[in-house]
């Protein structure tokens, strides 16, 4: 039964044409994601793609290891050397380019200690020039000095127990950070929320008309007066859904995972997310805040398309059905951005979209008197409305008569 | 197997498409028969659980329908009227898939869908996708998913609307065929379909059941005669006023009318056997219908 509820979703020639587009989007968002690793040859040109990448690559992993005191104060030196050497002061625009090519194997170290002393909301690309050698090494301290900083200054507005929370968080994160080349995860983080928005409203359009079609074609009649039409039959739609939503969901990220990976490089997995987000307050590596992406983008896709299938069998129209994974993931973002009712905002599912921001984001919860990140509430949370909804979507069918 | 319909009642709102029903119903052959709008489809889905009654009960062999739920449904076959299919699907597809909806465990599905698609002649089409089939071949497919299951009770809802003579020919005898050991109910608005297959025929209008009995018990209870006589064309109008026609030849020199009435209606006119057209027209029109002037 369920197969045949699957080639029923497969043989409906306007979802062929959805997963040409889909397998078009994947080239193409990958694409995107590998055009933003770029290198600068040693005669000034900009690159990108495989070549490019593995060079780059070559470039950082001289410089891999424990970001310890010495290792700072190291990057500090080959910064200093290049912002001072004749081609970086010189005024041919050529010759600087190239100067700054050599900065490419330190930029993320240079980009970390630029933020440790920056002002709390503005990144200064020149903090690193204004700074003894010695200081340079102290970005951990700092990192802690200036949230608490920041919290004593009473511009934001954290509860005390937000800002224990925060500090204790940024005191247990674990120094020094290991450095290697991170690109490939870092171009592919930032990107990949946009994959799995697009993924997710397909994945929506595909399950829009598993319940509705049966009345659509008129075929309900024989379906619901068959033995297992108010039983059995609804459990392998409501089956047919979840393993499209399943096997899509996983199926295109990782495609999308390892093409991006394949060309940039899969090195850093295990660096923590602060080489990127260096505010964060999740103590996290690269390929946990991946895992913590994709599943949130999963739970978003399913609930979206659960809904999406509530709405087919409650309205029996698929057009219906189609918009409702917009509404949810397209209409919400907007209303965040009209409303400014961040408390609310950060509970709309189109944030278990969002992930990438979250993480970078201070987005707290409080309950009581403990506090949460927002990623560890919600996901969770959604996923428990989706196992609610599926006895309501049941029940609906179920009840339906025929008139 | 014993189908017992008691006081069955549906209303849309204010509107009661079907009437405290009150029949009983054993295997054989029940021919439904009435005009459009007579609640023949109403009556049809509640007894095959896709409409709630509003009143009334069903009951299979002493047990409420509705609370046996699947099993019941077990039993049932039903050729809907007016029905759709999955366009992409093969016909063998379809079938394999209302048997799966059937709970028919899949060795025997290969073996019946098998048959069946021999038994309704479509062996040729077998993997034609639903969309290409014309008309009467999406109606064979349609017996042919009714019949999956084997089913006790066998529900076609207007069977032969829209096939050629001979097609329909050909799907009644199919019918008759299939309609051995079964309960099995089928309902039309052409006499013929029913005249000789059907072991008891039902009078239905306006949601009730006006007359329940075998042709000739129906025949007989009209209370009026069938008379045939030959008028001039420009007395027809005027026939028509007062009388029911239920058929009418015209020839050249003038029409051949039948008529029902009571009374003689005409000095040379005679009195011949009523027939099951005859009744249908008496019970179902006020007078005779303007449609059939057109003729
Ligand atoms: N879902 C519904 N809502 C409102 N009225 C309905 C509904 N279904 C049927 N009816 C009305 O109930 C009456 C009986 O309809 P039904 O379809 O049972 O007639 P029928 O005897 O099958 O007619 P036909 O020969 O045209 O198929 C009609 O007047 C119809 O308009
Ligand atoms: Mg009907």
């Amino acid at each position: 039964m369920l197969q045949f509820e699957i080639k029923k979703v497969f043989t409906k020639f306007k979802n062929k044409m959805a997963l040409l587009f889909l397998l078009v989007t994947l080239i193409a968002v990958s694409m995107l994601t590998i055009n933003r690793v770029e290198y600068i040859d040693e005669n000034g040109g900009r690159s990108v793609g495989i070549s490019a990448a593995r060079s780059l690559r070559a470039e950082k992993n001289k410089w891999a290891g424990y970001l310890t005191k010495n290792a700072l104060q190291q990057a500090a030196e080959e910064h200093a050397a290049i912002v001072n050497s004749e081609g970086a002061l010189s005024n041919d625009t050529r010759e600087q380019d190239l100067a700054y090519s050599r900065q490419q194997g330190i930029s993320t170290i240079v980009e970390i200690i630029n933020s440790a002393f920056s002002e709390w909301r503005d990144y200064n690309y020149y903090a690193i020039d204004g700074i003894s050698i010695e200081d340079a090494s102290n970005i951990y301290e700092r990192r802690v000095s200036n949230l608490k900083k920041w919290l004593d200054s009473g511009e934001e507005t954290f509860s005390k127990a937000q800002k224990d929370f925060l500090i204790s968080q940024y005191e247990s994160l674990k120094t020094p950070f290991y450095y290697e080349y991170t690109d490939g995860w870092s171009a592919l983080l930032q990107n990949i929320s946009t994959f799995i928005l697009i993924l997710a409203l397909f994945i929506g359009f595909f399950v829009s008309g598993i319940f509705s079609d049966e009345f659509q074609l008129r075929a309900d009649s024989i379906f619901f007066s068959s033995r297992l039409g108010r039983n059995r039959a609804i459990l392998s739609k409501m089956g047919a859904g979840f393993s499209i939503v399943t096997a899509f969901y996983a199926v295109f990220i990782l495609l999308h995972t390892a093409i991006v990976l394949l060309v940039l490089g899969a090195d850093g997995a295990n660096c923590p997310i602060q080489l990127d987000l260096w505010r964060s307050v999740y103590n996290i590596t690269f390929f946990q805040a991946y895992l913590l992406i994709i599943t949130g983008g999963y739970v978003g896709t399913l609930f979206a398309a659960i809904l999406s299938m509530l709405v087919s069998a409650a309205t029996r129209s698929t057009a219906t059905a189609t918009i409702v994974p917009f509404i949810i993931l397209c209409a919400f973002p907007f209303l965040s951005r009209i409303l400014t009712l961040p408390q609310i905002c950060a509970f709309f599912p189109d944030q278990l979209l969002e992930i990438y921001i979250s993480v970078k984001e201070f987005n707290l919860v409080q309950f009581g008197g403990k506090v949460m990140n927002v990623v560890t509430v919600i996901t969770p949370a959604y996923l428990a409305a989706c196992l609610l909804l599926l006895p309501v979507l049941y029940r609906i069918f179920k009840k339906a008569e025929v008139k | 197997m014993k189908l017992e319909l008691e006081n069955l009642t549906k209303k849309f709102g204010n509107f009661t498409a079907v009437d405290h029903v009150k029949i009983t119903m054993t295997n054989g052959v029940y021919g439904l028969l009435g005009v459009n709008g007579a609640g023949k489809t109403t009556l049809m889905r509640m007894l095959c659980t896709l409409l709630k009654p509003t009143g009334g009960t069903i009951v299979c062999d002493g047990k409420n329908i509705f609370e046996m739920d699947g099993e019941y449904r077990r039993l049932l076959g039903y050729l809907p009227q007016e029905f759709g299919f999955y366009p992409e699907f093969t016909v063998r597809d379809y079938l394999f898939y209302v048997a799966s909806l059937k709970g028919i465990c899949p060795a025997i599905a290969k073996k019946r869908v098998r048959e069946l698609i021999a038994k309704v002649g479509l062996s040729n089409a077998a993997n034609k996708k639903m969309k290409k089939l014309s008309g009467g071949m999406k109606r064979r497919a349609g017996i042919a998913q009714a019949m999956l299951n084997n089913p006790k009770i066998l529900i076609l809802d207007e069977p032969t609307a829209g096939l050629d003579p001979n097609e329909r020919i050909r799907f009644r005898n199919l019918i008759s065929e299939l309609s051995e050991e079964r309960l099995v109910l089928l309902s039309t608005h052409i006499v013929s379909d029913i005249e000789y297959i059907a072991n008891e025929i039902w009078l239905m209008k306006g949601g009730r059941l006006l007359r329940t009995g075998t042709a000739d018990e129906i025949i007989n209870s009209m209370p009026e005669k069938v008379w045939q006589c030959f008028v001039e064309k420009n007395m027809v109008s005027d026939f028509m006023r007062k009388y029911k026609i239920s058929n009418m030849k015209s020839e050249p020199n003038g029409v051949e009318l039948r008529i029902i009435s009571n009374e003689k209606p005409l000095a040379q006119a005679q009195s011949v056997k009523a027939s099951l057209e005859d009744v249908f027209l008496y019970y179902f029109e006020e007078k005779a219908g303007d449609e059939n002037a057109a003729v």
